[in-house]
């Protein structure tokens, strides 16, 4: 039978990376939080010590940090009159497990989006005019301001030490960081991580053709440093084990190393690990909801946990089905075009090309998961789109994340697949080469949505959510072109090969890693009839329920998701402050 | 060039290779990974560095998971695919079948971490694979749909090829040019026998490939050590001398 439990003020599903800083918020008001996280912890097991940290096939191939798709996995189809089927072993995404979340095993790219972002349907229509964007691109302005926003990305990029060069400091451009950044209070809190020799040779072509390069920012800390909650980090080592791995020298920002440990000791905070949330009560007459319940898997026992307030801090998808599941709002429906959970579901863009030069030493095992030297140049609308038949672009960068040896071997084409000659080109190129890369946004299509399948379940006897997603239009002419420019840099490189440089086309393939940032489902807005939470990350029909993660984006841009995500979620810690105060619409 | 007079391959060749110890691992490094059936000796042999192809000890010995027929199969594949040469011995002594049959007999080949709830539909590739089989089960009935197909083409089971026809019968596979009614031979190949052929070669000694670090040394990658703040700037654009001497998880354990 179910257990009810004693009501806590505050109950956060989800104990990664945004239910750390609404924790950190909450708590230092002394407001009473219960984090619930489906994980352990991960900090003294065999993935956050030396020597199995440096495992690459058990943490990496093997996808050791990541949600265990024999649990709960997703289904797919690409359209709607294809049949889903589950994704039996998933490569293209993977969320993570445990305390952290997926921000134990991130890159640690920390981006800011562009100021126009938030306000992108606006920017649009003004630019191009109305008919710029097409009747099946549901892009909304997301209800806040970019500018409403940047203390908030100050405090995280401080609590976060991250390393990087400022582009724009208060509107004056500065000299080696992006032209195109939004405008910042200062400069990065840390200096840049050293640069690769991939990223000189891209430096060089790129200001050759009039681009602007900068560093990647990034979170792998590029000194020792101490933030303001005295949390530290350590110097990055360059050890090339970052995404998929958790850094044995805490010197990559994540919430285990910076957050938690802090929260644990505060009063008024609780973690419960392994406890994973089926769901939560609803009371639809009186648009609240009651509380959680979760399952406690050490114990096999169903709890009630009551709550004033609870926040849906999980990853995307969970997101989306806690409210499908409890039908808490109005599904989207993709025939009428109304109804908003579900909504906007949008994926990133990318694509590559590797360039071989035999007689520069690529090193790629010096490097971390963000060593990237980036241009901006052709990302999301930093460029004139007129008459170019789609909207949006992606950051071009040349990235060196690491030489683990079982997937970051670059092979020139026809190279044989195996044999005497494979082998010889593995030793004439392994140090002699790199990779080119585009994150390109993806914008929100009618069709591409979530909802819940009508067939499969998870290992607890709930539906899997299904995804109807495929790469449209918009976005393969976007990849097209942009993938292009990347490929006429490579060429200029002064290379001895330059591999293909395939454009992003449908069908969508689960079989090949892209990126996790996965966005939509849940989003924010000023207009419920578009909108899943409010401007404050406020459920409409549930006054005391709030959403936070990439799942309010009402689009995907060519950056990160973790800037922006972050800056919300610290947001939402004092929205919430004020939420418990004095309970009403925010 | 194929020539139909060469010997075949020796079946069962790992019978022959069992207990040949390295007598020249460092007393530092731990030699015992295991015990029992699956005896586990791991060797860290530093001479190996400068003669690649002098056959080194085995890491691992005795198979846990292989049929006498399927251990025939994937020495002879991975000799193929691996053959002795100036960067490394053969695919045996890389200890890459052993590699393969341990991953096979652990959690990877029973399926740990997969989806296997049906109903169970065929749909668009792109989907990834959907058939009610662990890695383990699809391994092998891949083996016997291939040893079927090589027995209609060659009159003879996939190990009892000459080298240069097996490595021609692997590529048409590869190529999904072989067909099987029963099972589908390019995606068993391509999705699951090449990844484990290059996990191998490449994964850490600890699991029984890479024996000695050799592919690791072929390619300069230095493995763990990592305190490279200052080799960033160091060795920007100029080779890396770690890269010669790589460290495994078991030069650490």
């Amino acid at each position: 039978m179910i257990k009810k439990l004693e009501k806590r003020t505050v109950v956060i599903v989800g104990g990664g990376l945004t239910a750390g800083l609404v924790s950190r918020q909450l708590t230092a008001q002394g407001i009473d939080v219960l984090v619930l996280e489906r994980g352990g912890d991960h900090s003294n097991g065999a993935e956050a010590k030396l020597p199995s940290q440096r495992d690459e096939l058990r943490w990496d191939v093997r996808q050791g940090l990541v949600q265990k798709w024999n649990v709960q996995t997703y289904t797919l189809r690409h359209s709607r009159s294809d049949t889903s089927l589950p994704v039996r072993w998933m490569e293209a995404f993977l969320p993570g497990e445990g305390m952290g979340g997926a921000a134990n095993h991130w890159n640690g790219h920390t981006w800011r989006w562009a100021e126009y972002d938030p306000t992108l349907r606006t920017h649009y229509t003004n630019r191009y005019g109305a008919k710029a964007i097409p009747a099946n691109m549901p892009l909304q302005d997301w209800g806040v301001t970019y500018k409403e926003m940047e203390p908030y990305h100050d405090l995280f990029e401080k609590l976060f030490g991250i390393s990087g060069k400022a582009g724009n400091i208060n509107g004056k451009k500065q000299a080696g960081g992006n032209p195109f950044e939004a405008p910042r209070r200062g400069e990065y809190p840390q200096k840049p991580l050293e640069i690769t020799e991939a990223g000189s040779i891209f430096r060089q072509t790129a200001e050759k053709l009039g681009y602007h390069p900068f560093p990647t920012p990034a979170a792998n800390s590029s000194g020792v440093y101490t933030n303001p909650d005295g949390q530290k980090l350590g110097q990055c080592q360059y050890c090339g084990h970052c995404e998929r791995f958790i850094c044995e020298a805490q010197a990559k920002a994540s919430p285990e190393v910076l957050l938690y440990p802090m929260l644990k000791e505060r009063k008024g905070f609780e973690i419960r690990l392994n406890s994973h949330v089926l769901g939560v009560n609803y009371d639809e007459k009186a648009k609240r909801v009651t509380g959680v319940r979760y399952l406690d898997l050490h114990s096999g026992q169903e709890y009630e946990q009551p709550a004033d307030v609870v926040v849906l801090g999980a990853f995307t998808m969970t997101n989306t089905k806690l409210l499908l599941l409890d039908k808490i709002g109005t599904p989207y429906d993709p025939v009428t075009g109304k109804g908003v959970v579900g909504k906007n579901f949008c994926y990133q863009t990318t694509s590559s090309v590797n360039v071989f030069m035999k007689d520069r030493w690529t090193n790629p095992f010096l490097s971390t998961g963000s060593t990237g030297t980036v241009i901006d140049d052709f990302n999301n609308d930093n460029f004139d789109h007129t008459g170019l038949g789609f909207l949006g672009g992606g950051m071009i960068s040349a990235n060196m994340f690491s030489g683990r040896p079982i997937v970051a071997r670059r092979l020139p084409p026809g190279t044989p697949r195996w044999g005497t000659k494979w082998k010889q080109a593995n030793v004439d190129w392994y140090a002699h080469s790199f990779g080119m890369s585009i994150q390109g946004s993806c914008y929100p299509h009618t069709e591409n949505f979530l909802d819940l399948d009508p067939v499969y379940k998870d290992a607890y006897g709930q539906p899997l959510v299904r995804m109807t997603f495929d790469w449209r239009d918009n976005e393969t002419k976007m990849s097209a072109y942009v993938t292009k420019k990347m490929e006429d840099i490579a060429k200029a490189m002064g290379a001895d090969i330059v591999g293909p440089a395939v454009p992003r086309k449908s069908p969508f393939d689960i079989r090949a890693y892209q990126t996790t940032h996965i966005t939509g489902g849940t989003v924010m807005g000023s207009d419920p009839a578009h909108s899943v939470v409010s401007p404050h990350l406020q459920h409409w029909d549930a006054q005391n329920l709030f959403v936070v993660g990439a799942s309010v984006f009402q689009h995907n841009s060519g950056y990160n998701p973790t800037g922006p995500l972050a800056a919300l979620a610290v947001r939402l810690g004092d929205d919430l402050v004020r939420y418990v105060q004095r309970p009403r619409m925010l | 060039m194929s020539d139909d007079t060469t010997q075949p391959p020796p079946r069962r060749h790992f019978l022959r290779q069992v207990i040949t110890v390295a007598g020249t691992a460092s007393l530092s490094s731990p030699l015992a990974v295991g015990a029992g059936a699956g005896a586990a000796i791991a060797a860290t042999n530093a001479g190996a560095a400068d003669a690649p192809a002098a056959a080194p000890s085995p890491g691992l010995i005795g198979y846990e998971s292989f049929s006498a027929d399927e251990a025939a199969f994937v020495e002879t594949m991975v000799n193929v695919m691996c053959p002795a040469d100036q960067f490394t011995p053969n695919g045996v002594d890389c200890g890459l079948a052993i590699f393969i049959d341990r991953q096979l007999s652990g959690a990877y080949g029973k399926g740990a971490g997969r989806y296997m709830s049906g109903p169970w539909l065929q749909g668009k590739p792109q989907l990834g694979l959907q058939l009610p089989l662990t890695p383990e089960q699809f391994f092998k009935a891949g083996v016997e749909a291939a040893n079927r197909q090589s027995g209609k083409k060659f009159g003879k089971t996939f190990d009892q090829l000459a080298p240069a026809d097996a490595d021609a019968f692997l590529a048409a596979i590869a190529d999904g040019k072989v067909v099987d009614d029963d099972i589908p031979l390019g995606s068993w190949f391509n999705e699951l026998v090449y990844p484990l052929f290059t996990q191998a070669c490449y994964a850490d000694p600890l699991y029984g490939g890479n024996n000695n670090k050799v592919f690791w040394k072929m390619l300069g990658y230095p493995g763990l050590p990592a305190t490279h703040t200052l080799d960033m700037v160091n060795y920007r654009g100029k080779p890396f001398p770690g890269a010669k001497d790589p460290k495994s998880i078991l030069d650490f354990s």
